[in-house]
């Protein structure tokens, strides 16, 4: 349905990341011990995801991602995942470790997903001189059923392609991640997840801030007028 | 010879819902013209009985035709309002429908862009973010709402503005095919874009307060002093400085930078 959103034209913002990643997280069910998990990982991973693949130039310019299914691939994997490793990667430090695995894993799928999508448009190409065929020919309901047709490849690629890297995800998780464990501390899923955030921060401010027009004004006014709030309502304890 | 029916409000309704897969068979060449001739054919088929005119009137509209999405509508009533026209003997030949179809789609196109995709779309998905930092869990140990707020939050921001759009573009499409520059000039998209605009801010310097004040409160609860803080700001400073650098000299490659930035912290951490 994401793929859908995006490529047949619905457009609804319901090909976003952060909206595919909590939904994802929302109807997977890895299991009442991880239902704590399943809610949360899927925010984090969706916040970032939001902020990293927002691209705030004309779509004429911007390189071919799929942001669709990116929330919703990096999402799976990190829940199932979590579910399938947690002897040997126990959940520490507030579940970040599959945040940030999640995240990067949407970030390489939006890439992927994104080669996919024009070898895709390729061919609907070729559907095209059918198309005018049946003009041609008149037969109007055979069109209408060429485009409907059309319709239900981007639905069933977009399932297909979810369901497909989730697997590949998982399975790349389970057969790599369980040697790596001693390489996997707090610390070091720490950076990492200062990293992603930074760079979803600085990420943020190039789409809100550096591309419109007066931006860093209102930004500022934006900041000073939460941090007043915060100290009027929190009394200074943020 | 009999005269073609007049249009009905339901025909334009459903042109309406159709406009919806306007993009199912987008192709470079073509770009969203089998979506538009798609969507048109609810009017095809109540203008013109014969299989033969009706294959006819779907060739018309099976070429090139790119216009914002959102805004399709607006040229989809255009072209109903001059195929009726045509159908019904009117002087309309098929090189004054192009025509009209073009010159509105151009100027839709160029203002749709960057409203809908550069401001309003990021501007969703920033109200969806604020929703998690304003909103706190119910029960820190129990099951967190926000996973269905934060989404919900970002689609009706974005549909209560794009929404209207969609739905009164066939119509006040087809009730101004005469007139296309007081149709443009009734959507006012260049003022919708600079309130967005400064809205997206104000909300993006929201969140930098929101996650640094965050960050104030956590960075140092054993009180450890300004180097343990410097060390733990400083994957986060270096992050965002990074992005926002990278993405200013190598704009719309901010996935191979947040790839790469996070290769590099892993080499990093692995040495130190």
């Amino acid at each position: 349905m994401l793929a859908t959103d995006r490529g047949a034209g619905w457009n609804l913002m319901l090909s976003q990341p952060l909206v595919g990643a909590c939904l994802a997280g929302a109807l997977l069910n890895p299991g009442p011990q991880w239902e704590l998990w399943a809610l949360r990982i899927p925010i984090g991973v969706g916040v970032l995801l939001q902020l990293l693949l927002t691209d705030p130039a004309l779509p004429a310019a911007q390189r071919p991602r799929d942001a669709a299914t990116a929330g919703v691939i990096g999402v799976s994997v990190a829940l199932l995942g979590l579910e399938r490793l947690h002897p040997s990667l126990p959940v520490s430090t507030g579940g970040i470790l599959w945040v940030v695995i999640g995240t990067i894993t949407g970030l390489l799928v939006a890439i992927a997903g994104g080669w996919m999508d024009r070898s895709a448009r390729a061919a609907t190409a070729s559907r095209l001189a059918r198309a005018d065929d049946l003009a041609r020919e008149g037969r109007v309901a055979s069109f209408e059923a060429l485009f409907w047709g059309g319709v239900f490849r981007i639905f069933l690629r977009g399932a297909i392609w979810s369901a497909g890297a989730t697997a590949v995800g998982v399975a790349l998780s389970v057969a790599f991640l369980p040697h790596m464990a001693l390489l996997v501390t707090g610390p070091r899923t720490g950076l990492l997840f200062a990293v992603i955030m930074g760079l979803a921060l600085g990420a943020g401010w190039h789409t809100h801030v550096r591309a419109r027009s007066s931006g860093v004004r209102w930004a500022a006014i934006g900041a000073l007028t939460t941090l007043i709030l915060l100290l009027r309502f929190r009394g200074g304890e943020p | 010879m009999t005269q073609a029916p007049s249009l009905r409000g339901a025909d334009l309704a459903k042109v309406t819902s159709r406009s919806l897969y306007l993009q199912a068979l987008f192709t470079s060449e073509r770009q969203q013209g089998p979506g538009f001739a798609f969507a048109l054919l609810p009017v095809i088929r109540r203008l013109y009985p014969g299989s033969e005119d009706r294959g006819r009137a779907l060739g018309r509209h099976l070429g090139f035709f790119g216009t914002h999405p959102v805004l399709a509508g607006y040229v989809l009533g255009v072209a109903a309002r001059l195929e009726e026209r045509r159908a019904q003997g009117g002087p309309v030949d098929e090189d004054g429908i192009e025509r009209a179809k073009r010159s509105l789609a151009s100027p839709l196109a160029a203002l749709g862009d960057p409203l809908f995709w550069v401001t309003l779309r990021p501007l969703a998905g920033l109200v969806g973010i604020l929703g998690m930092a304003f909103l706190p869990p119910a029960d820190p140990s129990g099951p967190d709402p926000r996973v269905l707020v934060c989404p919900l939050l970002a689609l009706l921001t974005y549909n209560a503005v794009a929404l209207p759009f969609r739905v009164a573009g066939v119509p006040r499409g087809y009730a101004l095919a005469d007139d296309p520059v007081t149709l443009l000039r009734s959507l006012k998209l260049a003022g919708w874009k600079q309130v967005l605009d400064r809205v997206g801010a104000f909300g993006y310097g929201t969140l930098a307060a929101l996650v640094l004040a965050a960050m104030s409160g956590s960075v140092d609860p054993l009180g450890r002093g300004p180097a343990h803080v410097a060390s733990v700001l400083a994957p986060f400073v270096l992050g965002a400085v990074g992005a926002a650098a990278g993405l200013k000299r190598w704009p719309g490659r901010g996935v191979e930078i947040a790839l790469a930035a996070l290769l590099l912290a892993l080499i990093v951490s692995t040495r130190v």
